[in-house]
């Protein structure tokens, strides 16, 4: 019998105890910063998916670019020699001057 | 305001309604977790953390059973998580609970005696087997009906009743012993 009794006066004394009462402030300060977290973590993805598509278009740029083959022929190249157009020689002959 | 309401504003991201639900269920988490962790601080940092995962999981709540139950299991399961992760830090806590008793009214004799009692009920208690622990708990320090704590414990009436009778004879044969 005087077990249940100090049994029931441990248990009386432990309900008395009454939490701080700022405990559901802090909650709500807790879940606000949770939500902040949470918001900027959602925030980030558009301006990652932006920053995403700039570089892929920088470099769908860049292997076009690289892929591009030329179609002009040899011949051709030599054709705008400036050597051939105007033989520099002729103009270093004495007798020409 | 009802629970379902209040529930209701919180879904549709009313903030504040949280506040007001929090307020109403606080001290009956508070005094369950006191049950389990007997210290104020353990008790507050483990209320923080079931309303945190109460805020979280609300939208997951789909009114099969009675707010007050779903809480109720949350905190009994987070209760026993606590324990079982700071398994450690327990002995030394009830040292300290020991040295820092103190009462007026009473010789330091008188206190010495009524804290080493303290003492032998926390670790009789903590002692318990979880199924039984729990019932003792809900019952003694929520003083809930044996349905409301079948409903909690998803067992019957019957086997809550056999569990706070193992709970009780268990707890007089280790406080009976010198």
């Amino acid at each position: 019998m005087k077990t249940e009794q100090h049994i029931d006066e441990f248990i009386r004394r432990e309900k008395e105890t009454i939490p701080n009462p700022y405990l559901s402030t802090r909650v709500m300060a807790k879940i606000e910063g949770l939500e902040k977290v949470k918001s900027k973590k959602a925030s980030l993805w558009p301006a990652l998916a932006l920053a995403a598509s700039i570089a892929a278009v920088a470099f769908l740029g860049v292997s076009i670019g690289n892929s591009y083959v030329e179609s002009g022929t040899p011949e051709k190249i030599l054709n705008i020699n400036d050597r051939q157009i105007e033989n520099l020689v002729y103009y270093n002959l004495d007798e020409n001057e | 305001m009802s629970d379902e309401q209040l529930i209701k504003e919180i879904t549709s991201g009313n903030h504040a309604a949280f506040k007001s639900l929090m307020e109403k269920y606080q001290l009956q988490v508070f005094r369950t977790v006191m049950g389990f962790v007997h210290t104020k601080e353990d008790a507050e940092e483990v209320t923080q953390d079931i309303f945190i995962r109460v805020y979280q999981s609300l939208s997951s709540f789909h009114h099969d059973a009675e707010f007050s139950t779903w809480l109720y299991r949350i905190t009994v399961n987070m209760s026993l998580n606590f324990l079982r992760s700071n398994r450690k830090n327990r002995l030394l806590q009830s040292l300290e609970a020991i040295f820092s008793y103190r009462s007026e009214e009473k010789t330091p004799l008188e206190e010495m005696e009524q804290a080493e009692r303290d003492r032998r009920i926390r670790m009789a208690i903590d002692a318990l087997p979880e199924k039984q622990r729990m019932a003792f708990v809900l019952s003694r320090y929520e003083e809930l009906p044996q349905k409301k704590i079948a409903e909690v414990m998803n067992r019957t009436e019957g086997a809550v009743e056999q569990l706070l009778q193992r709970a009780k004879e268990n707890l007089q044969k280790k406080l009976s012993k010198p």
